[in-house]
């Protein structure tokens, strides 16, 4: 059933929450898949069901009926210890809101990830690198107390890195920045996604960064509707 | 490379956030483990020196003037000096009574307090070499020769050292030695000496001193009494006030068992105080705790997302409590004992009873155990929290948290 070469692959997934006798599909009998290195790009109104989805392939949230296949494993058959290793060692998250724990410095934000695993020794130097790549090597040892919004955007942008993923799923992962700053994230993730094949599915209204995806999902009250454009596969 | 990121330190700079908040967490193990530290301490104390006294009695029964019993309950007990006699024809019949073994005679003599040049207040305890078997065993072991005419062996609380000379109703006596601590000031205030000194020394007070004693060589206090195997302390104080006028035996067990009773009261508000408090402790504590995760449950779903395992969340929470109920524990042995030290006197003098320190071992284990109480009221508290923050869905806890 799998084809080789496709990591994620949702099926028929739907996700209600009821508030008070009403109930609301926050996303409803979605179904697509995604390739190893591939970008995928999701919009769609505010509540239409673009986090939920994003949480829902992650798995940090269960489906109340549908599938979820990572890597070949249907990830609610897994115990909770190896769906966090799961999501340790190929997943990363960006979220749409502040991510970062307080009382850590922005180096050790980015380090974090690490300490729920088995990384090798050498993860302060690449977290030291990444923290370059996102343009803030100066600010190593500061509290995002003491980071504006945009820059801690980019500590949990540098954040997801550092477990060298297989998916980065990232929720407006430039919603806050200017547009210079947004151009060299969205470097970063070319790079990554060049150099360590690295998929991406971004939920994003900026058409610079969904530009970079080679198709677009667009979510209405929880549904995926069918393509109705497909963005043109820009050179990358 | 030097970052210290693993969940101890995390766990630290989480306390560190709300200061306030873990200071007062401490502050409610503190009082908790000191109140029952101290409390134990010092019902031990109590519980050891009664045993040690009592031991060092080495007597079954004494026996006493009717009129004098609570004049020697309170003596043995709290050591206060007092003096009384009888004749010495009970010891004779004493020794006559069915079931005693041994019995020896013993004279109590309260000195003036202003004897001489010495304002030491000691109470004057005389026996008889030759039949007594409470101080002759420690003479033998300790001073291998018996005591003559002018020497005395001193109690630990007496201000003396062995070789002063100090004068008793104008009889000058020779420290020879000084006894262990019992915590019975009966024996740590007093001063002993054989009955003939003790006779001979009242005999010269008339001529020697300005407070001469009245005291012939055919009274006594006290006879003390060892009994019989097959006898209980109990059977033979019942035979020995039924078979001589005028007395009344005291078993030593009896004693003992009064001030059981006491302490046993005392235990019993002790420990109801301690279990409120810790109730109360848990309680808040347990508050706390479930505040603290309901704060950070964003936090803690995206270190789930992150790949953290349910088991590192529980182990977040729990090593903050443990943190801050083994420091609190530390600081209430602490200040336990600083409260113990600076009461103990007052208590102690308006409930006349006996205390002594327990031994190392001992004192080492009431330590450990309040520690490990403290731990335990800790992990307690924080269980429930933990276990929820733990089996937390990461997405709602999340979004709960925005
Ligand atoms: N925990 C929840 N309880 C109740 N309703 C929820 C919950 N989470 C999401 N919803 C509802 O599900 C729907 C989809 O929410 P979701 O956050 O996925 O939207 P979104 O597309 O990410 O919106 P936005 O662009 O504003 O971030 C919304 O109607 C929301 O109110
Ligand atoms: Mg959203």
């Amino acid at each position: 059933m799998l084809k080789d070469g496709i990591m994620i692959d949702i099926r028929n997934v739907t996700k209600t929450y009821g508030i008070g006798g009403q109930t609301v599909k926050a996303v409803d009998k979605v179904s697509f898949a995604m390739g190893t290195g591939e970008i995928v790009s999701i919009i769609g109104h505010s509540g239409s069901g673009k986090t939920t989805l994003l949480s829902l392939v992650g798995g940090l949230t269960k489906p109340d009926s549908g599938s979820v296949v990572i890597d070949g494993k249907d990830i609610w058959s897994m115990d909770d210890d190896s769906l966090s290793e799961l999501r340790n060692r190929k997943i990363s998250f960006i979220f749409q809101f502040s991510s970062l724990v307080p009382t850590l410095t922005a180096l050790e934000n980015i380090m974090l990830p690490t300490t729920f695993g088995n990384y090798g020794k050498d993860v302060e130097g690449y977290a030291r690198e990444l923290l370059g790549l996102v343009g803030l090597a100066d600010k190593a040892d500061s509290y995002p107390s003491q980071l504006s919004g945009g820059q801690q955007r980019r500590v949990a942008v540098a954040r997801a890195f550092i477990n060298r993923p297989e998916v980065v799923l990232a929720d407006e992962p430039t919603g806050d920045l200017d547009e210079e700053t947004e151009r060299e994230v969205i470097e970063l993730f070319k790079r990554m996604n060049r150099e360590r094949k690295t998929a991406f599915l971004l939920v994003t209204h900026s058409s610079e960064l969904a530009g970079q995806a080679g198709r677009q999902l667009r979510m209405s009250s929880g549904s995926v509707l069918p393509f109705i454009n497909t963005v043109s596969h820009r050179e990358r | 490379m030097k970052t210290g990121l693993n969940t101890f330190s995390i766990a630290v700079k989480n306390l560190r956030r709300k200061i306030i908040r873990t200071a007062l967490l401490f502050l409610a193990v503190t009082v908790v483990t000191g109140t029952l530290f101290s409390a134990t301490l010092f019902i031990s104390s109590m519980r050891n020196a009664l045993k040690i006294g009592t031991y060092r009695l080495g007597a079954d029964v004494l026996v006493v003037p009717e009129k004098y019993v609570s004049e020697a309950r309170t003596a043995l007990l709290a050591g206060e000096p007092t003096s009384f006699y009888m004749d010495r024809a009970v010891y004779e019949k004493v020794k006559r009574v069915e079931g005693v073994k041994q019995a020896s005679p013993q004279l109590f003599i309260k000195p003036a307090s202003f004897t001489c040049c010495y304002s030491v207040d000691v109470f004057l305890i005389a026996f008889e070499p030759a039949t007594d078997f409470t101080i002759a065993p420690w003479l033998e072991k300790n001073l291998k020769k018996p005591l003559s005419g002018d020497e005395i062996i001193t109690g630990r609380e007496v201000p003396l050292i062995t070789g002063d000379t100090v004068p008793f109703f104008g009889t000058p006596f020779k420290v020879i030695g000084t006894m262990e601590p019992t915590g019975m000031k009966f024996f740590d205030r007093s001063a002993f000496m054989t009955m003939d000194a003790a006779y001979t020394m009242a005999a010269n007070s008339k001529a020697n001193s300005m407070q001469p004693i009245d005291l012939d060589r055919s009274r006594i206090s006290a006879v003390l009494v060892r009994v019989q195997d097959g006898y209980t302390p109990d059977r033979v104080a019942i035979r020995l006030e039924h078979d001589i006028e005028g007395i009344k035996a005291i078993a030593s067990d009896e004693i003992i068992n009064t001030v059981r009773k006491q302490l046993g009261g005392l235990l019993k508000g002790i420990l109801a105080v301690s279990a409120v408090l810790w109730i109360l402790a848990l309680l808040m504590m347990g508050f706390a705790f479930s505040m603290m995760v309901n704060e950070r449950q964003r936090e803690l779903g995206l270190l789930r997302a992150m790949g953290a395992k349910r088991g590192y969340i529980f182990r977040l929470i729990i090593t903050e409590a443990v943190i801050i109920s083994a420091a609190g524990g530390i600081a209430g042995l602490a200040g336990g004992s600083v409260l113990l030290l600076a009461f103990k006197g007052p208590i102690l003098s308006s409930l006349k009873l006996p205390y002594l320190v327990p031994s190392a071992t001992v004192l080492a284990e009431l330590t450990a155990g309040a520690l490990v109480f403290a731990m335990i009221t800790g992990l307690l508290s924080s269980l429930l929290p933990a276990i929820s923050a733990s089996t937390m869905e990461p997405y709602a806890a999340i979004r709960k948290g925005e």
